[in-house]
Order: structure tokens, then C-alpha cells, then sequence
């Protein structure tokens, strides 16, 4: 029985995307994949985490549709492999769970041809599966229907117009070989794969650091006081850094883009240096044994002020930004720089709790890695383009129209309602325009297949529907 | 591990691949020759693909004494998530053009079964 729901699956797929854009059928696709991850893995789908991945991949079908993003379709891919990795073994880390999703996505079938008891189960498919009754159970009613299509179609006009409308033109060469690979991805994720020994490596290791055979006072006392000058002395510059810093923010007035467009990166710059070197010095002290060391309070004190420092850093690279961002607008760099400061907040405060709670790196790779993941997930829910071109034209001071026109179609209806608002070239609103019709030109285009949540909301609107 | 035998099969299963996804119209009979000339480009791009990167996970495995299959499942994993990233990326890159998809998709699960040759060449 399986087989068959494989087969109608592969046919969906085709159905779904064969020479379509991405839209509907990516948020159907989703549907469809998790129910049948759930007929081929009944038991494993019942279990919490793996729910919890199978909600999150349901969220960003949810966001496909209404978004149309590529961030939503990209948070979509990695969500599906999450969930089919998770399938695999729900108790790996999530990066492990990429991995073998993505493994059992695009080669499972290679994969499979080395599973010992194949064999059996090439006997076992024969055995179960009664090859001539499914024949039989499908080629006697098709012939019979297609008789008595073929008999209705003569007795009434109505019949045999909505018959007629039936059109298998979709269905070509390419169509099966899209098919075949529609079942090639069935087929891998039916039966999810661990890869090894990734897998089990990962299973073995704990969060938890624990003290070495060679554990030796003399080492760590020189390890320790090495440390704490480093570290003391790193602290001295960095605190002096942020004086300066803060010096310069409050007594210098800045008003061209390119000033602080330098600030801003140039102060990028220095924290993705200061934060690395930051985190590889405080792994390398803090990797083993000195953790267990009695007398490492001072180290643990100044890595702690030191970590502390950094996130001040932070903070003020976030304020630079800002403030290049109320003057300038909003662009996606600048979102970007928003995002990475916000990431480089997580690894620090990984990296507290890593020291504070004796933790080993694979507990910092988890969490971090874990993080990453919902933050994609966060940001393909949001519209940025429309947020970029809101704000642009709400709250910033200056902003580059040349930039908001060529941004996706995202935000051709918000400029088009704006653009009389807002004091623009004959020439922009005329490019706004162009943007606008083409837009709802391509909306009005669509195959079902490539709908979007604007394809039933865009009408809706007074001021668009012209 | 016999390379030779494997090349060959490569390129039979590349040509097949390219073409069948290529093949949007029917092949005219004009072009036939094209289609069998094609075999001495996919032939040279299969055999340096397989060489360079295939072959020399086998060609280690063989000096340790290592098992083939467990080569295949060690390292096949990385190379095929490997191999499809950049597959796709092109394939994104290029506008999903029909010639650079065909290309990759032959490339993709060529590479692939070529691998299961060589592990299933010599099982322990």
C-alpha cells in the first residue's frame, strides 16, 4: 500500500511545481510532506520534539504563502530538513539534524542499496504486496470509467463540455521525468537515514566538561597566571577603547553618510576581530582542566568583565547603527548589521554561561547553532521590504529612492499608495507605477499553484484595484 | 576497484541523464550525430570528475585495507551535500536554464552511482 501513496505523492509534486514558480504548492508540499512523513513514520511523528519540528516546518508553509519571500522559502528548506533529520533521531544536536536531512533528502536511495537485509525485503515487497490484485484493482475501473465517460459524453452536452475541459497537456516527457524525481525524494525521506559515525559521535557527547586523568596543580598554576595577565591587560585595552568610543560619540557630530557609513564598519570590523579573539581565548583557557582548578577565581572574574566589556561594544556599535540608520534609512546591510550584533550578543552570553556552568564547546556549537536556527525563522516571518520602505518614508531623515523602487515587489503597493504623499521626481513616480501595474500584472498571471497571500488580498484594497 | 568499467558506465548513465532532461522537443534525426558526439565531451568530464574526486577515497581505503563500503558510508555523505550545494547554487545562479540543470543533474546522480560502483566492486 505504501508504494502507492509514494506514487501519488511523486504525481502531487509534479502537480504542485512542474513549471511553476514558488508560492502555494511550497506551502501545500509542506502539508503534504508531513502527512506522509507521518503515514511512513507513525510512531516516531507522535514524539514531542518532533512535533514541535513539525509545527515549525508548518509555520514557515504558513509564511511561504503569506510572505513570498526568498528568506521564507530558504527558512522553509532548512525546516524541512530539520524535520526529516529529526525523524532520523530526534536526539542528535540540530546541526546533526541538517545533516542527515539533507542526506536523506538528496541520497537516501544511493544510500539504501547497501542495507543488509535489502534482499529481504525485495522478497518481503513481492511477498506483501499483490502485484496483480493492485493491477486489477487499477486497471479494471479506469477502463470501465473511461467507457462510461466516453458513453455520458454522448448523452448529455453539459457532461461532455465539462469532460472536454479536462486537459492532459500538462503531462510530457519532462512532466515524468519531474515525476521520477518527485518519487526520488518520497522514496529518500520515507525511510530518514542517520549518517555515520556523525551521528552516533554526537549522541555520545554530553554538554558537560569533566576533569582530566592528567590533571596537574603546577600546569594550571602557570596556565592560570599566563590568563590572568592576558586577560587583565586585554581588559585595560578594550576598557580604554570604549572610553575613547564613547568620547567620540558624544562630542562629535557627524552629518555625512560616508562618515559614518566608516564608523559603523570600521567599528563592525573591530568587534568581529575582538569578539572571535574574545571567544577563542576564553575556549582555550577555559577547555579542560582549569575549570576544576581551585584557585581560578580571578581568571573566571576578569573572563567575566571581559565578556562584559564586549557586549558594551556591542552596544555601541548597535547605537552607531542606529543612528546611521535614523539619518540614512533602513537598508537590508543595516539590517544585517542589526542581526550580527545581535548573534554576536547570543555567542557571548553562550560563552558566560559555557565558563559559569562548566560547560564543554559542543554545548556552546548546540546552543548557538539552535539559536541561529529560530532567528531564521523569526526574520522570514517579518516583510522587510515593506518594513525598509515604511520606515524610509515615515522616519528617516534621508533616504535613496532609486534603492526602495529596485527592492522586490514586495513594496510596489505601499510606494504606489506613498508616492503622492512624498516629494518625488515625475520620473520615480513614473518608475513606482511601472512597478506597480507590472506587479499586479504578474499577480493576475499566476497559476494557482504560484498564489500568494496578495493574490487575495490586493483586490480588496480601493487605492489598488485600479 | 575497477575504474575503467566504472568510467564506462558513468558516461553511458551522464549521456543518458543529460539528454533525457534536455530533450524538451523530440530529437530530430539531424541531430542524432550531435547526441553521439556528445559522448566525447561528457566522457572527458565524467572520467575527470570521478578521477580527481572520487577515486582517491577509494584509492586510500585500498592502501589501509579499508572496507569500500564503509568508505562509501563515511565519506559519500559529505561529498553528495557537497556536490549538491554547488549544483544548486549554479543552477540558481543560472536562472534555472535547461542546459545547466540537465548538465548538473547528470553530474549530480552520476557522481552518486558512481560511488556505489566502486563500494559495491569489491563488499567484505
Amino acid at each position: 500500500m505504501k508504494p502507492l501513496f509514494t506514487i501519488i505523492a511523486s504525481i502531487l509534486f509534479s502537480m504542485l511545481f512542474y513549471g511553476k514558480h514558488i508560492g502555494l504548492n511550497l506551502s501545500i508540499f509542506s502539508v503534504l510532506a508531513i502527512l506522509f512523513l507521518g503515514l511512513y513514520q507513525p510512531k516516531k511523528i507522535k514524539d514531542k520534539r518532533i512535533v514541535l519540528h513539525a509545527l515549525a516546518y508548518l509555520l514557515t508553509a504558513v509564511v511561504v504563502f503569506i510572505q513570498h519571500s526568498s528568506l521564507a522559502i530558504i527558512a522553509n528548506c532548512v525546516a524541512f530538513f530539520t524535520l526529516v533529520g529529526a525523524i532520523s533521531n530526534s536526539n542528535t544536536s540540530i546541526y546533526v539534524h541538517w545533516l542527515n536531512g539533507l542526506y536523506t533528502s538528496i541520497a537516501g536511495f544511493f544510500y539504501r542499496t547497501f542495507e543488509v537485509d535489502s534482499e529481504a525485503e525485495k522478497v518481503n515487497w513481492k511477498k506483501d504486496i499483490d502485484v496483480v490484485h493492485w493491477i486489477k484493482l487499477i486497471a479494471i475501473p479506469l477502463v470501465f470509467i473511461i467507457i462510461f465517460i466516453l458513453l455520458y459524453k454522448n448523452g448529455n452536452p453539459m457532461f461532455s463540455d465539462l469532460v472536454n475541459m479536462i486537459n492532459f497537456d500538462f503531462i510530457n516527457f519532462q512532466w515524468v521525468l519531474f515525476t521520477v524525481l518527485g518519487y526520488f525524494l518520497f522514496s529518500n525521506i520515507s525511510k530518514p537515514l542517520t549518517v555515520e559515525p556523525a551521528t552516533s559521535t554526537d549522541l555520545k557527547i554530553n554538554n558537560d566538561l569533566s576533569k582530566s586523568d592528567s590533571f596537574s596543580e603546577d600546569t594550571l598554576k602557570k596556565e592560570k597566571q599566563l590568563g590572568t595577565v592576558l586577560l587583565g591587560l586585554l581588559n585595560l585595552l578594550i576598557l580604554f577603547y570604549i572610553i575613547t568610543d564613547i568620547t567620540y560619540l558624544v562630542t562629535t557630530e557627524t552629518s555625512s553618510a560616508s562618515a559614518l557609513s566608516n564608523q559603523v564598519h570600521s567599528g563592525i570590523n573591530t568587534l568581529i576581530a575582538s569578539i572571535l579573539i574574545a571567544i577563542v581565548i576564553i575556549l582555550y583557557f577555559f577547555r579542560g582542566d582549569l575549570n576544576f582548578y581551585s584557585d581560578n577565581k580571578t581568571l573566571k572574574n576578569l573572563t567575566f568583565l571581559w565578556i562584559g566589556l564586549n557586549v558594551l561594544l556591542i552596544i555601541l556599535i548597535a547605537i552607531k547603527n542606529q543612528t546611521y540608520i535614523t539619518s540614512f534609512g533602513l537598508t537590508y546591510k543595516r539590517i544585517g548589521v542589526h542581526v550580527y550584533i545581535f548573534l554576536t550578543l547570543v555567542g557571548l552570553v553562550t560563552t558566560f554561561l559555557k565558563v559559569m556552568n562548566i560547560k564543554n564547546m559542543v554545548f556552546l556549537f548546540r546552543r548557538n547553532t539552535q539559536i541561529a536556527f529560530i532567528v531564521l525563522l523569526l526574520c522570514s516571518t517579518i516583510n522587510w521590504d515593506r518594513i525598509i520602505t515604511k520606515y524610509n518614508l515615515n522616519h528617516a531623515a534621508a533616504f535613496d529612492m532609486d534603492y526602495l523602487i529596485k527592492l522586490s515587489d514586495r513594496n510596489a503597493i505601499l510606494l504606489y499608495q506613498k508616492k503622492d504623499d512624498i516629494a518625488i521626481s515625475d520620473e520615480n513616480k513614473n518608475r513606482i507605477d511601472t512597478k506597480y501595474r507590472a506587479y499586479i500584472n504578474k499577480l493576475n498571471i499566476r497559476a494557482w499553484q504560484e498564489y500568494s497571500y496578495e493574490n487575495f488580498n490586493v483586490e480588496l484594497d480601493p487605492k489598488t484595484s485600479d | 576497484m575497477n575504474v575503467p568499467s566504472n568510467l564506462a558506465k558513468s558516461c553511458s548513465l551522464a549521456t543518458i541523464i543529460f539528454w533525457a532532461v534536455i530533450a524538451i522537443e523530440p530529437i530530430e534525426f539531424n541531430a542524432l550525430p550531435f547526441v553521439i558526439l556528445s559522448v566525447i565531451p561528457v566522457f572527458f568530464c565524467t572520467s575527470l570528475v570521478i578521477v580527481l574526486t572520487i577515486c582517491p577515497f577509494f584509492w586510500t581505503a585500498k592502501t589501509k585495507g579499508a572496507n569500500p563500503v564503509k568508505v562509501f558510508k563515511t565519506w559519500h555523505p559529505y561529498y553528495t551535500i557537497i556536490c549538491f550545494g554547488i549544483s544548486i547554487s549554479v543552477i540558481v545562479l543560472a536562472d534555472f536554464e535547461s542546459f545547466i540543470i540537465a548538465f548538473f543533474t547528470s553530474a549530480f546522480i552520476t557522481t552518486n552511482q558512481s560511488w556505489v560502483w566502486f563500494a559495491k566492486a569489491n563488499p567484505k
